[in-house]
């Protein structure tokens, strides 16, 4: 006894063309790349039910925005010191701090964009540890250079002129 | 007698010779390539199909041209529409590379260019030009757009509005949820499931700054996660695409600013 | 006799369209093997590249090359130091000096410019962030002003 989709002629061309849709909407960019599978049609439940957001979590919604908005407002004139006065460790190390933080909210942006965690799972939080280990790394860089050379302005200012 | 008809014959004549100046111009025909998609072939790929218009014979809307499409060369052509004057919504499409309505848009005259329509971009399609807007619309159920109060009205009766709070709702109430302006934002491409997209962040900033409601605290806390809200990078592609001329992008920023120290 | 060529026309109309019953799970049922059907209309090879959407995507890609290479020179600084490879500033500047003119340059530029830009851009996006300039003429009033800085800011970090 044939399915009712198979009678109206529905089940069969479901793999034929999933596989043509790939190419448009999942976003498997390299081959081997598990993604889990979305609701079709992005639905979830009936027509009449509303969507459900996620709970709430300042720390991930309005305090991050402002801190973001803060620290890029904070990079304006230190971005433009250098150039004015010459360099100076002060705000050299006060730059590169924030520097640090605005590279790993963008980044984390991006993450968030284009790795998103509905359909990487797992991925996402690897990519996640490896920004956060990787902004580690780099803040123990910038005191190695902040100790060592003239700042980030230093050797930038120094490569500039050679 | 015959000869008042024919002298009345006469006048007539001379209205129908008017009349006949359209049939000397030379014919302008225009070129639109529009998105197929048949269901009942699913596994045939969507392609595009070319069809002629005589400008001359048609109206100078877009929806006035597919409608004559589907009158005189393909009926199996589907779009949707219904108001014809850019109130309803409908016929939202991607024209020209633009998200607009079919209705309000005017044909390109330059006959040397084709027309490229599409449907509404990164949605699924349920035929030719019609998107599949069910999780839009469960979207905008899902902020509330009803007043909630939990005291009766001041005056026991209406609940009161001043002529300043009232200013506050222009350019947020227009809206004719058509999604062009959700639809073409990126964002919105990317993370459809989880972002709001502008038409409906707009309608809860509709809510959010409407001084009857008493529920702004729901509403806000609603937003509080990576993805509802802030998945906006301002791109502003909402802005300039909405076919009412309406600021979904400000609107949304507003959100923002009010949320900032929450 | 009417009603013998109304039956005949429900007959043939009858037999040019065929109905299946289905309860309210079954029509369910169709429609998310509908709903898996569907392909999803084309956006970006279709959509008409605008002021907002290119400024807004040049602004991600400097954002993240820049970005990147502040990690590669900070991870490379505390690579080396932990691994003691002897490198600093006048490593880079060794290298840097020894290529010739024309590289030297188009490298300068190729910093230069990307940094105008995302510095003039982030300053329009705190713009916006405090509510201002965003109407469309505002937008592009200020897109076009970024545009003017970055040429003239990173013309002057590039060359003098």
């Amino acid at each position: 006894m044939l399915s009712l989709t198979s009678r109206i002629g529905l089940s069969s061309s479901r793999t034929i063309l999933s596989s043509q849709t790939a190419a448009l909407f999942r976003p498997i960019l390299i081959r081997g790349i598990k993604t889990i599978p979305q609701p079709p049609g992005f639905i979830v439940g009936t027509v009449n039910d509303a969507y459900v957001p996620p709970p709430p979590h300042k720390l991930e919604g309005s305090l991050h925005w402002t801190s973001e908005r803060l620290v890029a407002i904070g990079m304006v004139p230190l971005a433009l010191a250098p150039f004015i006065t010459g360099t100076s460790s002060v705000i050299d190390s006060t730059f590169s701090a924030l520097l640090l933080y605005h590279c790993y909210a963008g980044f984390q942006s991006c993450i968030i964009d284009y790795i998103p965690r509905r359909v990487y799972g797992p991925l996402h939080n690897y990519a996640m540890y490896l920004l956060t280990f990787g902004t580690g790394v780099a803040g123990y860089g910038l005191y190695q250079i902040e100790s060592k050379e003239d700042g980030v302005a230093g050797i930038i200012s120094k490569v500039w002129k050679a | 007698m015959f000869r008042s008809v024919l002298r009345f014959q006469q006048p007539t004549r001379a209205f129908v010779r008017g009349l006949a100046t359209s049939a000397e111009k030379t014919s302008r025909i225009k070129s639109f390539q529009i998105y197929r998609w048949n269901p009942d072939t699913p596994e045939v790929a969507p392609t595009m199909q070319k069809y002629d218009i005589d400008l001359n014979d048609c109206g100078p809307m877009v929806l006035d041209a597919i409608l004559k499409i589907k009158n005189e060369q393909d009926s199996t052509l589907t779009f949707r529409r219904s108001c014809r004057e850019g109130i309803c919504g409908s016929c939202a499409m991607n024209i020209g590379g633009r998200n607009t309505l079919a209705c309000l848009c005017r044909i390109d005259t330059d006959t040397s260019k084709d027309l490229k329509i599409y449907p509404l971009p990164h949605m699924f399609v349920v035929r030719d030009l019609v998107p599949d807007l069910t999780h839009f619309y469960k979207q905008y159920k899902s902020i509330q757009p009803y007043l909630q109060r939990d005291t009766p009205p001041t005056d026991g009766r209406e609940n009161l509005q001043s002529i300043e709070d009232r200013a506050k709702l222009d350019g947020l109430y227009e809206c004719i949820l058509c999604a062009c302006c959700s639809t073409s934002c990126p964002s919105y491409w990317w993370n459809q499931q989880q972002y709001l997209g502008p038409a409906v962040l707009m309608q809860a900033y509709r809510w959010l700054i409407d001084s009857r409601d008493e529920a702004s605290k729901i509403r806000r806390e609603m937003l509080q996660n990576s993805m509802s809200l802030y998945r906006c990078h301002t791109i502003m592609n909402c802005s300039r695409t909405c076919p009412k001329g309406l600021n979904p992008g400000k609107a949304i920023a507003e959100i923002k600013k009010q949320l900032a120290f929450d | 006799m009417s009603a013998s060529r109304l039956s005949a026309a429900r007959v043939l109309l009858a037999r040019s369209v065929s109905t299946v019953k289905a309860s309210h799970d079954q029509e369910n049922e169709i429609l998310i093997a509908q709903r898996k059907n569907r392909p999803v209309s084309p956006h970006l090879t279709i959509y008409q590249p605008q002021l907002t959407m290119v400024l807004s995507s040049f602004h991600r890609i400097t954002g993240v090359a820049m970005a990147g290479a502040f990690y590669a020179l900070t991870c490379g600084y505390a690579a080396t130091s932990i691994l003691n490879i002897p490198f600093d500033a006048s490593v880079l500047v060794g290298v840097f000096a020894s290529l010739p003119v024309a590289v030297k340059l188009s490298a300068k530029a190729l910093m230069a410019y990307p940094f105008a830009f995302h510095f003039g851009n982030g300053i329009r996006h705190l713009v916006w962030d405090f509510g201002k300039e965003l109407s469309i003429p505002g937008v592009y009033r200020t897109g076009y002003a970024v545009l003017a800085v970055t040429a003239v800011f990173g013309s002057y970090l590039a060359f003098f």
